[in-house]
């Protein structure tokens, strides 16, 4: 029997507890709050630009599953905005219980309000997790995906302070680096000025506090653009946000909203005042974060060095994924690294060799890129998505970017890879 | 990378963030230590935060109250039991296990301060009760006196192992206190049987030669037996308690040598109950600052004893067994 624990519910955790699962492991998946998938709960966009490829690769893969419910949960697909082609947009109020259920079909042990806070190691080699209750969880191999966001005093050293997001830190209590506690140094991503961290990108608006008018349109399909007043417009903003593929001069001009069960705001916060003056959002009011008329929360200050196989360096039995194993944005990022982590947790807990994805698919190529440019000074400033910035180019200039469904699952099979992440190996 | 997990008493308090954070000791903080990232024992709330908040700053410390002398009742010969009038505020602060303030005589300076437990307070009323065993120089200028008494306070950190008094419930606990520690045993008796537990008491006059606090017990669901503690019969009583009687928790009221042996016979024990112990290290000025009370604990940190919730058998452990 192979025991695989997982810390952190996120995206990430979610998709490494499935493939690890998927691979005949028995997983036991740690989670801070009450809820799965974490940032996930107020994202929602999948499919646009290149994570249409990225989504279709980790389907031919083998991780079908999760994909198969973002797709399910759509209140719109091929939604088109600013910079962005061929979206689909999730309905935030569904996916968590979908996933939820989903993992504990497949067997996967669910532990929620379940605090990490330490690694108790031997040598190099971890041998539990201290948890807040001070009770210790065993396993053969750890996979960490407890992200790399807040917590409160970093929101407020790098930030605007607390501003009261879904992960909920006053709640639950703040994310522990479990690879920094294990001894292995964090990496910390920077934004433009050289500043540590970076804002999340998008605030999401109440629906009903919008007009009529903006509503029915955001139900219909699924994309507003308004308008920003000459006075307020601040492209300086943009250099703050994580989200580079969205920091485009279109999102400084414009207010874009995209219909994802609430109103996302494409932009880190934007101060309620002078969001009420534009026509339509008299009454707004936001509702994640709380307090997105002043800030977001901060991310990228945690990041574990790891090799393509996702493992920790310098740790005998600890893999990673998500934004813990680099400077990644979104959804699909997350679960395409926490899948591979998962996927080789089982293999290492079998003393088999790692799967390192290749680069002529795009998940494999992603995760190769980013690690190489996370050593250069420039790359700490950069984020890497399917979906915009300098992956997205790279991906188009090497001819991978594609929507073309049969030509991305024969890729996958010409390398002989087809559901390797849905083959049991216990 | 494995910080030192110190738990301190005032985090989260109104008294928090203290001088500490000013001089980047926080006992929780990471930012307030001068590191640059979270890596908090997080104790339910963001002290970065409240320091911030507060303008860079501590927020206002504890206060010193002028308290009148109620009742002052010489129980032995080296034993006084006060009734003391102070704020209702503060007597409701102090109606927690661990709980002390310092004392001195009015006119006396600031170095008198002497820290005393409290044994029992009336919040409604604003009094609390406090004994005094005559000592040294603090205690007798103390005593001796019929002026006004300076309180400054609260305090928590007199009891080590707090979180165990507030998580057992329903439970089965034997408190044993002797001499003068028979006073902050009376706090843990009364939480304790909040919390619905049966409670055997067994005590020792010991060096002040009295029972203490019996009116504050009265009526709760517990069996009192008195002891000499340090007699072969004593000890053998008490660990014919440990072995029969399946405890939950087991308090100590009493010196560090007590400590020990109850923490040595619980390990011959095979469910360990949690051991609560009275703080006995040397309280100077309560605040972290005046280093009197500073212990070394394993591979040499020193840990500020006033603030911090030690563990209890590291601290005795190194202290009674290795000097």
């Amino acid at each position: 029997m192979v025991n695989i624990v997982v810390i952190g519910g996120g995206w990430a955790g979610c998709a490494a507890a499935l493939s690890a699962r998927q691979a005949g492991a028995e997983v036991l998946l740690l989670e801070k709050t009450d809820m799965l998938l974490g940032l996930g709960n107020v994202g929602g966009i999948m499919r646009n630009n290149g994570r249409y490829t990225a989504a279709e690769e980790m389907i031919g893969l083998g991780m079908g599953k999760l994909f198969d419910i973002t797709d399910r949960a759509a209140r719109h697909s091929m939604v088109e905005f600013p910079g962005h082609s061929h979206a689909t947009l999730y309905d935030v109020t569904k996916v968590e219980p979908m996933v939820r259920r989903l993992l504990k079909e497949v067997g996967v042990e669910i532990r929620l309000m379940a605090r990490a806070i330490d690694t108790i190691k031997k040598g190099n080699v971890i041998k539990g997790i201290l948890m807040a209750d001070d009770t210790v969880i065993e396993g053969d191999v750890f996979v960490e995906t407890t992200g790399s966001t807040g917590p409160m005093g970093n929101c407020l050293k790098y930030g605007n302070g607390c501003s009261m997001c879904i992960l909920r830190c006053p709640s639950f209590g703040p994310r522990i680096s479990l690879s920094q506690r294990a001894g292995v140094e964090d990496i910390l991503g920077q934004r433009g000025d050289e500043c540590y961290g970076a804002f999340s990108g998008s605030c999401k608006l109440n629906k009903d506090s919008l007009s009529e008018e903006i509503r029915e349109k955001l139900n219909r399909v699924g994309v507003v653009v308004l308008k920003v007043p000459e006075e307020d417009i601040r492209v300086e903003k943009l250099s703050v946000k994580v989200c580079q593929q969205y920091a485009l001069k279109e999102y400084a001009e414009n207010i874009v909203l995209l219909d994802t069960g609430h109103a996302k705001l494409m932009t880190p916060f934007y101060p309620l005042e002078a969001l009420r003056k534009i026509p339509g959002l008299e009454n707004a009011r936001y509702e994640d974060p709380y307090s997105g008329g002043k800030g977001n929360s901060v991310r990228y200050l945690s990041i574990a060095p790891r090799d393509n196989a996702m493992k920790v360096e310098g740790l005998v039995n600890m893999l990673c994924g998500g934004e813990k194993s680099g400077l990644f944005v979104g959804h699909t990022e997350a679960i395409t690294t926490g899948s591979l982590a998962g996927h080789n947790s089982v293999r290492l807990a079998l003393g088999m060799p790692l799967l390192e994805l290749p680069r002529n698919l795009v998940t494999g190529d992603i995760i190769a890129y980013a690690n190489e440019r996370i050593n250069t000074k420039e790359g700490l400033k950069k984020r890497y998505t399917f979906a915009g910035a300098e992956y997205f180019e790279r991906m188009k200039e090497r001819k991978m970017y594609t929507i073309d469904r049969q030509e991305i699952e024969r890729r996958v099979s010409r390398m002989d890879l087809t559901d390797i992440f849905s083959e049991k190996l216990v | 990378m494995i910080g030192k997990k110190l738990e301190c008493i005032d985090a989260g308090s109104e008294y928090c963030p203290c001088f500490l954070a000013e001089t980047n000791e926080c006992i929780t903080c990471s930012h307030l230590q001068g590191k640059e990232f979270c890596d908090c024992n997080w104790r339910g709330v963001c002290i970065y935060q409240e320091y911030v908040w507060a303008g860079n700053r501590k927020k206002e410390s504890r206060s010193s109250y002028p308290a009148a002398v109620v009742e002052k009742n010489q129980v032995s010969d080296n034993t006084i039991v006060y009734k003391l009038q102070v704020t209702k505020t503060l007597a409701r602060e102090l109606d927690n296990p661990g709980a002390y303030v310092f004392m001195k005589e009015k006119e006396k300076p600031g170095f008198f301060d002497v820290p005393m437990s409290v044994m029992a307070v009336d919040s409604a009323r604003g009094e609390i009760y406090v004994a005094v065993q005559v000592r040294g120089a603090k205690t007798k200028a103390l005593t001796g006196s019929e002026n006004d008494i300076i309180v400054r306070g609260p305090y928590w950190n007199g009891i080590l192992g707090q979180r165990y008094l507030k998580s057992v419930k329903d439970g089965n606990c034997l408190v044993i206190a002797r001499g003068i520690g028979q006073v902050p045993a009376v706090m843990v008796v009364r939480y304790l049987s909040r919390g619905n537990n049966r409670v055997r008491i067994i005590i020792d006059p010991g060096k002040i030669g009295v029972v203490l606090g019996n009116e504050f017990i009265k009526g709760l669901p517990c069996e009192v037996e008195e002891l000499d503690l340090n007699s072969r019969q004593g000890v053998k009583v008490v660990n014919r308690y440990l072995k029969n009687e399946n405890y939950d928790l087991v308090f100590s009221g009493g010196s560090d040598k007590q400590h020990l042996h109850i923490i040595q016979e619980v390990d011959r024990l095979e469910n360990k109950p949690f051991i609560v112990v009275t703080n006995n290290n040397e309280i100077c000025c309560g605040e972290g600052i005046c280093g009197s009370c500073s212990t070394r604990i394993d591979s040499g940190v020193r840990v500020k004893a006033c603030k911090v919730q030690l563990d209890v058998r590291k601290v005795i452990e190194r202290r009674i067994l290795n000097g």
